[in-house]
Parts: C-alpha cells; structure tokens; sequence
C-alpha cells in the first residue's frame, strides 16, 4: 500500500502581525492523481506549498508529503518531490543543459546518469534544440518547461506545481498540460498544482480543493463539485412580441426559475439536462412564446466558488457581491 | 562513500555554477579587475618617479612594486561584494529555494559560493602580479613570497565572500549587498593599501593603525618590496585567516536563522 502523496491535519502558518495565510488545512491527496488546488490571488495557495515543500515551517498542524513528515524528516522529503514554484527561478546565464546536469549532481545521480537524464528531459519537453542556449533568450513558455524538466532530474514521486502557467499565452498552457497530463499518466507520478484559473483545475485535476482566506472551502472532484451546485441552467432571451414573463411562465413548468440569470429572457435549472431542453422549446412553441436565444449551461467551478465564498473567483479579492 | 563526499561534490557544482555566471555576466569581473588596475596604473604614473622621495616611503624598486598588492586587495573586496550581490540574488529569484526544497547539503551552499570567491581571488593575485611583472616589477621574496601573497589573497576572498553572503542572508537583497560596498572601499582607503602608514599623519595615521587590512596589506607587500620574515607572513595570514573565520562563521548562523525562521 502507497503512503498517501500529500496528508495534512489542522495546518497553520500565521505571519507577523498575527495574519493567518494558513488558517487550519487538512487534506488528503491520494498517490497517482493530479490535484488542483484552486483558489484567488492571497488565497493560501503557495504558502501551503512552500510548507509542504519544506520552505516553511508550519505554525501548527502537521504535514506528511510522500509518507515522511516535513519538520521531522525533511531531507526524506525533499529527495522525493519536485518543485516548480512561481517564476520559475532560473539562471539566465546558465544553458538549459548546464542547468539540468547541476540539478542532477545536487540530488546526487552519477555524473554519467546526470547527463542522460540531462539529453531525456530536454527531449521530453521539447527543448532539445534551445539545450545550448542561454536561458537569458527562451521564452516564458520555454522557461516554464525547463523548470518542469528541473524538477523531474531525480524522478520525484510528487510533483509540487506552483501557478506552472501563470502569465503564459493559451497555446503554451495548453502545452504545458499535455506534458503534466503525460507524465501522471506515464510515470505515475502524483501532481499538486495550484491554480487560480478555474479551466486548469478543471482541465487537469481528478480532484479540485477550493482554498479561500486560508482555508477549504470545498473539495472533491470537479464533476461531483459541479453536481453539488445543481442542475444545467437553461436560458431564453424574449424576441419581440413576447416577455420575458411570458417565458419564465412556460419554463417554470421543467425546474425552479432563477431570477435574474438573463437580462430580457427568464432561466431555469434544468434537472433533465439537454434532454429536458427539446421538451421546452417544443412547450414555448405550442405557447406562441417567440424567443431569439437559448442557451444551456452546465454550472462551471465558478459557479461552485461563487456557492461557497459568495464571490466569483475571476477577479476574486474585489467586494462580495450583494446577497 | 562518506557522508561528506556529495556535500563535496554540491561545493564543487555550485562553485563552478558561481564562476561561469560571474564570467559570462561582464559588470560581475569587469569592475573587479578593472578598477583596481586604472587605479594602479594611476599610482604608478604619478608616484613612480620618486617613491624613495617621499618620507616615510620604504625602499622600494618602484612604485609598481608598492602598489600591486594593494590593488589585489581592492580587486577581492569589489569581487566579494559582486558574490555577495549574487548570492542575495539567488535568494530573491528563487535559485536558493530551489537548494533548499532539494538534498543539497546546507553546508555546500555557502562553501560553493565561497569556493568561487577563493578561485576567483587566486586568479586576480596570479593576473594583477603577472601583469605588474610585465611591466618590471619583481616579487622579492621569490616563488615561497609569491605563495605566501596568494594564500593570503585566497583567504582575504575567503573573508570578503563570507561578508557578501552574510549581508545577503540578512537583507536578501541584492541592492542592498551591493549598498555595502562604499564601506568596503572606505575601509579600503583608511588603510595602507595605496600609501604607507609612515606617510600618514593625525587621525588618519591612527585609523590606519587600527584597520586589519593595513597588516594584511603590509604582509603580502613585504613579499614583494623585500624584508619580510615569518612574523610577518604569519601575522598576514592570522589575520586574513581570523577574518575569514568571522565572517564564514557569521554567515554560517545566518544562514540557519533564515532556514529556521522560514524553514
């Protein structure tokens, strides 16, 4: 049996002044999954990560990272895990493969061994032919990638992933989860990422964990998160000749209205999904209801962050909005 | 293998690391052989003639031969705040945490820059003196003064890296290292690096007299003007070498403050 890859109770990391970053996390992160933690700027997010990666020692609690406890053991840890922490910290003068070889020697590979995983990983995320080239010239996605590659010289069982797209354009992010998707797959390796986009949780991670204000708010996997919120929501825009009570009437036969989800139409939660959807066109159609819109939408992480926080978490750190 | 062979191997690594970066970025060695050897040439151009015309000047063949250690000096305290600037900037980049998220021993993290700073300065007493002898001037005391020279330049590097990277273990500021070095180069100046403490008068004779660099400084030149003895390259390499405990020491319980605090 597999130790579980991440394991806290009750952390806490207070600052100065009494701020708690951390404010009483327990988590429990199977082995062999990809783990989204999600949450705003300021959320807590890399504080726990630098906890768990024994950057930082925890206030209270405890945390347990690849079976070893990180106060007690943190060498045993460190020898365990990658990191990729934000802004990716690396050496402009340095090449990508001089970089790769010294990784290799501070986790003590032979030299040999060092340069094969060297010539491996630069193949792997494709930089084999900027491996020469100062890291001063890549690109913000080339970086990202070579530090990805830097966490994995010593074949980590947990992988610690800190914002990895954070600032990147869409094409390389997209890259960038093909590579985090392929190497869960193929090596088994265990991904804690953190994230405040809701489509990289959603994208990547089996299992999501919701962090606001120091602490969890919400944790399980995305589809269930999403089924917790409720049913698809159906939306229909009046055309002229009709209101939008008019359609809120002839809807509120297939769920409960919600008001206000569209200016000029009425919406509705769906309980029979796009199947239910047909039926109530067809019911608008036989009312003499005339209608210019229609849109169903599954409810999205948003919709669950918006659930638990009373905010969306685009643009998060802003006011509430109104009850 | 023994428990201190990959700590040995890291010091090895993060040391070649600190020397390419330094060489391959001109404004970290560019100042540190650049400076001192105008100001020499300077020196050496306006003073050369008459060194034994001044009172209080030792005999010497010539103003070059006086002034090439100074400039070895001044040369290791502005590369050891160039270490120290960069050292400060691994920690604001992250390179640092990197080291400390992975096994790498906590001691190779300070004797791996070190390591760099002691090569380094090794290679400026070799270059500085090599050039110095281009242009006439002879090391008295033969190979064992010119050994005793670049052992307490190796050392004094030593003592100015630990300088650097204490100041970046508490400021974590490149910036701020950086800030240090008009310092540096005061206690540089009220020293007898350029001039001899016989030549001194007043207050000035008296800081002199108290500055550590002054004995430093008189040990290796006397290497190279003539009439040194062991007291005296003891007394140089005592002190370059107590300086170097202090400061490595120094930065050694910073360091563990700053991974007990944060750690």
């Amino acid at each position: 049996m597999t130790a579980p890859a991440v394991e806290t109770h009750d952390l806490v990391r207070e600052y100065k002044g009494g701020v708690r970053a951390v404010d009483g996390v327990t988590l429990r992160v199977g082995s062999g999954g990809i783990f989204g933690f999600l949450g705003p700027n300021g959320a807590g997010k890399s504080t726990t990560v630098r906890m768990l990666t024994t950057l930082l020692r925890p206030t209270a609690g405890t945390a347990r990272v690849a079976g070893h406890d990180v106060q007690e053991d943190p060498d045993a840890v460190r020898r365990r895990i990658g990191v990729a922490l934000q802004d990716a910290a690396i050496d402009p003068y340095m090449t990508g493969r001089e970089l790769l070889r010294l990784q290799g020697v501070l986790h003590g590979l032979p030299r040999a061994d060092c340069r094969a995983r060297a010539d491996d990983l630069l193949g792997r995320v494709g930089l084999e032919d900027a491996a020469d080239r100062r890291v001063g010239t890549y690109s913000g996605g080339m970086r990202r990638r070579l530090d990805l590659a830097l966490s994995l010289v010593h074949e980590p069982v947990v992988l610690f992933l800190d914002e990895p797209t954070t600032g990147l354009d869409p094409t390389s992010r997209v890259a960038l989860w093909e590579e985090v998707r392929r190497l869960n797959r193929e090596h088994g390796t265990t991904i804690f990422l953190t994230t405040q986009y809701l489509e990289e949780a959603d994208q990547l991670a089996d299992r999501v964990a919701i962090i606001d204000g120091g602490r969890i708010v919400a944790d399980g996997s995305p589809a269930a998160l999403k089924a917790g919120i409720g049913d698809p929501l159906l939306t229909v825009t009046a055309a002229e000749g009709s209101s939008p009570d008019d359609i809120a009437r002839v809807l509120a036969r297939f769920g409960r209205v919600v008001p206000g989800s569209v200016s000029g139409g009425a919406g509705v939660r769906l309980p029979g999904g796009s199947a239910a959807m047909a039926d109530a066109v067809r019911a608008l159609d036989e009312a003499g209801v005339q209608f210019q819109a229609i849109d169903l939408a599954e409810p999205t992480l948003d919709d669950v962050f918006l659930a638990c926080t009373g905010r969306h978490l685009e643009g998060a750190g802003e006011a509430p909005l109104p009850a | 293998m023994t428990a201190a062979a990959p700590a040995l191997r890291q010091t090895a690594a993060l040391a070649w690391r600190s020397i390419i970066t330094t060489i391959r970025l001109p404004q970290a060695w560019f100042p540190a052989l650049f400076f001192p050897l105008v100001l020499m040439a300077i020196f050496t151009a306006s003073f050369g003639g008459a060194p034994g015309a001044v009172p209080g000047f030792p005999p010497v063949r010539g103003f070059l031969d006086f002034a090439v250690c100074g400039a070895v000096i001044q040369g290791v305290l502005i590369a050891g705040t160039s270490a120290g600037a960069a050292f400060a900037t691994d920690i604001e980049g992250g390179f640092f945490d990197r080291l400390v998220a992975s096994p790498t021993s906590r001691v190779a993290i300070l004797t791996g820059r070190l390591g760099a700073s002691m090569a380094l300065g090794a290679f400026q007493a070799v270059l500085f003196i090599g050039i110095a002898w281009a242009f006439g001037a002879r090391v008295q005391a033969g190979i064992a003064g010119f050994a005793i020279v670049l052992v307490i330049a190796v050392l004094f590097a030593a003592a100015v890296g630990g300088l650097g990277v204490y100041l970046a273990l508490r400021t974590g500021s490149g910036e701020a290292v950086q800030g240090m070095f008009p310092l540096f180069f005061a206690l540089l100046f009220f020293s007898s690096a350029f001039f001899p403490l016989e030549t001194m008068t007043g207050w000035y004779a008296a800081v002199a007299a108290a500055n550590p660099i002054t004995y430093l400084v008189e040990a290796m030149r006397l290497e190279v003007i003539g009439g040194a003895t062991p007291g005296t390259a003891l007394a140089g390499i005592g002190i370059a070498l107590g300086l170097a405990v202090i400061t490595i020491g120094a930065s050694a319980l910073a360091l563990r403050r700053r991974l007990r605090v944060a750690a």
